[in-house]
């Protein structure tokens, strides 16, 4: 009988991020990075282990604004245009490294991990990826829970929190049935921003548990008897899980983390930046500014700008010391815990960004399926569930009020409040309000189709304004101009759409623009703003 | 202004005299982009008008009642504010920053012309926690609710002494306007529209009052914000008689969970629980400590001092018939439809000897041409 459960969380999100106005945009490329590095090798973990019967469980967030992304064709497309580009480019690199061993057999890599990577995406999923995440979610593997609507940060949404903060859930939950089948039975707050009262929200949509960081529980009150390592219920009746510092540690951390091992992959060293200009001119931008192409061939090496060339065969050894290694903390961890705890089974949660595997660890997926394996074979100490396996078999647990906190740094608000960033709120707090009045006042009458319409693009608009991203992006320096950019573009579209519903004007070539710019949440209500 | 003076400046002081200059989209423009832009204001207005007049100018666009273009004053110092997560958040906030870098680049620009509002013409403030020690205030008053309340106060024979936020902590209470525990006024001295307040307390609720200040020392009220609280910060005193345990286990639990390793007792445990406390304030640096990653910024920055970084690359090219068979170092290659090619190597030091074999369609005729390039770098 094992001694401890562990629970993987991989949250996987990206901001809407679509232009179908322009041909090429950068931005967009977080998607397709995302794709052939993270979602793509995760779901080939999932396959090996599931081909090899092996039993896991594993939790993944994946956000209805990615949701969108996956499933919208414009986007597929245009990723398959990027995967076919780069291919085309690992085929030039095979050629011009041949007199370069070590840089020629990664060539050959990267060679055949794109066109893995296209056959999986056309070949076996038809470019939708979402059925490949439905398929693991059916076959019991993976646990997939929701998110709010935009990853909006609940916490600040302090003018008028609970119809902003019951649009965000309602919105995760309608998309997770609509793609999946199922109502989730969890949660990923985003950000881990805990704000109490915000889970008698979750309560009304039948959501089980959320996740928060190590302080949401430790610092709750009454007292949590057993620290993070069971759940408690908030009054609500939904369980909070927190995540342990420890593991969490191991990975996140740029000083104890694995992925900073010198024989991992370097993240910042490209050939998009490396290599002669006319050579890449054709996989960097149209106006010559060079980008990341996702060919690396360099380790992390040292604290040192020399870099040497990568070996693959060095850093898929040291993922599985890795894997090895976590897997041992976690098994003493368990014992030493379950001998504390006495009357149950300690339950360890681990939640990262399911893009730091792949796109920033590039082993990470591996990684993964080192663990996964390791655990099933070679242990017997702990057990890989997921948070609503627990409540499965503790259902009684202590009943507390978590505290506020998220997961951002510090452990609370000032990611995203502070001074790069703060002037955005009384926007967004006004918009919110203006969206509840034009609800209100379509309440009860049934508005025409055109009408409707621009109220549903409104609510569309509101909930982009609100992505937690822009704040985050604005106080960091490369992307913050686009960050401030889409505020304003979805302020200005709600703006305009709020002065034309209210005079009874609604030009609808603007109407017709926008929704084919922001085209998600196809079965959006705007009625979920009214009070 | 003198450039020197402003590198030595603070980033939020730039922004404050970017502001005050006028110079929009300060919010997303890095320290020497701020520099540059003051300079060249400054050389700008120092051409135009004597400097009396400028301020006269200054005075009239700026209506009375506005509270504006003020940075708050009362924010933490960076990084010394108080930090006190259990992990190194600093890590996963690099690694969360890697998932939107493209390299140090964004192009976006947008066609539409709009600029956010300076007001919406309502009388409001609203309150917002940052964290256990800090609120942040953000208001909006018309200048015909000002001048209102200005009247009220020349009606009672007084006179505005200043305007203030009143902060009240309102824990537990239903709150009137009379019935706080305390409160603790801030001068808004400038033009401020916004503000971080120091608390100092967790685990309060608070109410901020916006006002006029009169001469008797009554405050009339602009504008009252929300409630908020702050969060707790620290293991609750509250314990729960069905989950109770020995004082000392609550301690090895919040202690493991913390990740203040195993085996402590309570009293080494609270002493290392206050330690990491003081290590992470005091080590404002931390941020800095970058380890074998390398954080996006650093490469935004490029390299300091300088560099040179030189490769070479070889390109061998040639044509035949359309339809021959061309090997270059016995590896077969693929002819453009005219018979040409073009191959690119990336050069190594040391001797390559490249022999290149075309063989007719038919077999019967070949050529051979072997370039040998030496390359040696010293």
């Amino acid at each position: 009988m094992e001694k401890g459960y562990i629970a993987l969380v991989l949250h996987a999100h990206l901001p809407f991020v679509r232009h179908p106005e322009h041909e090429d945009f950068l931005e967009e490329d977080w998607l397709y990075e995302a794709i052939t590095e993270t979602y793509i090798p995760l779901i080939e973990v999932f396959e090996g282990l599931v081909r090899d019967k092996v039993p896991f469980r594993i939790t993944m967030s994946l956000t209805p604004t990615l949701l969108s992304m996956l499933l919208d064709p414009l986007l597929q497309n245009r990723y398959l245009r990027h995967l076919e580009k780069l291919i085309e480019l690992a085929g030039k690199e095979i050629e011009r490294t041949r007199w370069h061993p070590e840089f020629n057999s990664l060539a050959l890599m990267y060679y055949h991990r794109f066109n893995r990577a296209r056959q999986v995406f056309c070949d076996e999923y038809k470019m939708n990826l979402t059925s490949a995440f439905k398929k693991f979610y059916d076959l019991g593997v993976l646990e997939i829970i929701t998110c709010g609507a935009t990853h909006g940060f609940l916490p600040l949404m302090e003018v008028e929190r609970r119809i902003s903060v019951r649009a965000q859930v309602k919105v995760g939950v309608d998309m997770h049935r609509k793609i999946f089948g199922k109502t989730p039975v969890g949660i990923w707050l985003p950000e881990c921003g805990y704000n109490p009262g915000d889970d008698e929200i979750l309560k009304e949509f039948g959501i089980k548990y959320f996740l928060t960081d190590t302080h949401g529980i430790l610092f709750g009150s009454p007292r949590p008897k057993y620290g993070v390592f069971a759940p408690c219920y908030c009054k609500s009746g939904v369980a909070a899980f927190s995540r342990d510092v420890e593991s969490s540690k191991s990975v996140w951390s740029t000083q104890e983390g694995y992925p900073g091992d010198y024989s991992y992959r370097e993240f910042y060293r490209d050939v998009g930046y490396d290599l002669e200009f006319d050579y890449i001119k054709p996989y960097i931008l149209p106006d010559g500014t060079r980008i990341n192409t996702g060919i690396k061939y360099y380790k992390i090496t040292g604290e040192t700008d020399h870099k040497e060339p990568y070996v693959v065969k060095h850093a898929l050894d040291k993922a599985a010391d890795h894997a090895g290694n976590f897997m041992f903390n976690r098994e003493k961890q368990a014992e030493h815990l379950l001998g504390l705890m006495g009357d149950r089974r300690p339950i360890i949660v681990s939640p990262y960004d399911a893009e730091l595997f792949g796109h920033w660890w590039f082993e990470g997926p591996d990684w993964i399926n080192f663990l996964i394996r390791k655990i099933h074979y070679d242990q017997k100490v702990i057990k890989l569930i997921t948070p609503s396996d627990y409540l499965h078999i503790y259902p009684r647990n202590q009943v507390i009020t978590p505290s506020y906190s998220s997961w951002g740094w510090k452990g609370y608000n000032e990611v995203w409040l502070e001074g790069a960033n703060d002037w955005i709120y009384r926007h967004l707090h006004k918009t919110v309000e203006r969206m509840i009045e034009l609800a209100g006042i379509h309440a009860s009458l049934e508005p025409s189709g055109l009408v409707r319409r621009a109220l549903n693009q409104a609510a569309r608009e509101l909930l982009l304004a609100q992505s937690s991203d822009w704040a985050f992006i604005m106080k960091t320096q490369t992307h913050s101009s686009y960050a401030y950019r889409r505020t304003k573009d979805h302020i200005y579209r709600f703006t305009r759409l709020y002065d034309e519903i209210k005079s009874g004007k609604i030009d609808e070539n603007f109407l017709l623009d926008i929704e084919g710019k922001d085209n998600l949440f196809p079965d959006i209500d705007y009625k979920m703003y009214c009070r | 202004m003198d450039k020197n003076k402003l590198k030595k400046a603070k980033k939020d002081k730039l922004m404050l005299l970017a502001r005050r200059s006028n110079i929009r989209g300060t919010n997303l423009m890095s320290k020497e982009r701020l520099i540059d832009a003051l300079t060249r204001v400054s050389a700008k207005k120092a051409k135009k008008k004597p400097k009396a007049q400028r301020v006269i100018k200054q005075i009239k666009k700026l209506p009375q009642y506005q509270f504006q273009g003020r940075r708050p004053i009362a924010r933490p110092p960076l990084m010394a504010g108080r930090s006190h997560s259990l992990l190194e958040k600093n890590g996963q906030q690099k690694v969360e920053e890697a998932k939107y870098y493209l390299g140090p680049t964004s192009q976006y620009q947008s066609l539409e012309e709009f600029q956010f509002p300076a007001g919406y013409g309502d009388n409001r403030i609203v309150a917002m926690v940052r964290d256990p020690w800090w609120i942040y205030s953000y208001w909006e008053i018309t200048p015909e609710k000002e001048n209102e309340v200005r009247n009220r106060i020349a009606q009672k024979g007084l006179n505005p002494v200043k305007s203030i936020l009143r902060v009240y902590d309102v824990t537990g209470v239903e709150f009137d306007g009379n019935n706080a525990h305390t409160f603790f006024d801030i001068e808004l001295k400038g033009l401020a529209i916004n503000w971080y307040i120091n608390v100092k307390n967790p685990n309060r609720a608070w109410i901020i009052d916006i006002g006029i200040l009169a001469s008797n020392d009554e405050l009339f009220v602009l504008a009252r914000s929300n409630c908020v609280r702050t969060p707790r910060f620290g293991m609750s005193d509250v314990v729960d008689e069905e989950w109770m345990c020995q004082e000392d286990d609550y301690w090895k639990m919040f202690g493991l969970s913390g990740g203040f390793g195993i085996g402590k007792g309570s009293l080494a445990l609270k002493e290392m629980f206050k330690k990491r406390l003081v290590e992470q304030i005091s080590s404002a640096g931390w941020s800095g400590a970058v380890s074998s990653l390398s954080s996006p910024s650093k490469k935004a920055l490029k390299k300091k001092g300088f560099w040179l970084v030189v490769d070479c690359e070889l390109i061998v090219y040639g044509q035949t018939e359309h339809d021959a068979k061309v090997t270059v170092q016995n590896k077969p290659i693929r002819l453009r439809k005219d018979g040409t090619f073009t191959l690119r190597f990336a050069l190594p030091d040391g001797k390559q000897d490249i022999p290149v074999v075309a063989t007719s369609f038919d077999g019967d005729d070949t050529r051979t041409i072997t370039p040998i390039v030496t390359r040696r770098t010293i």
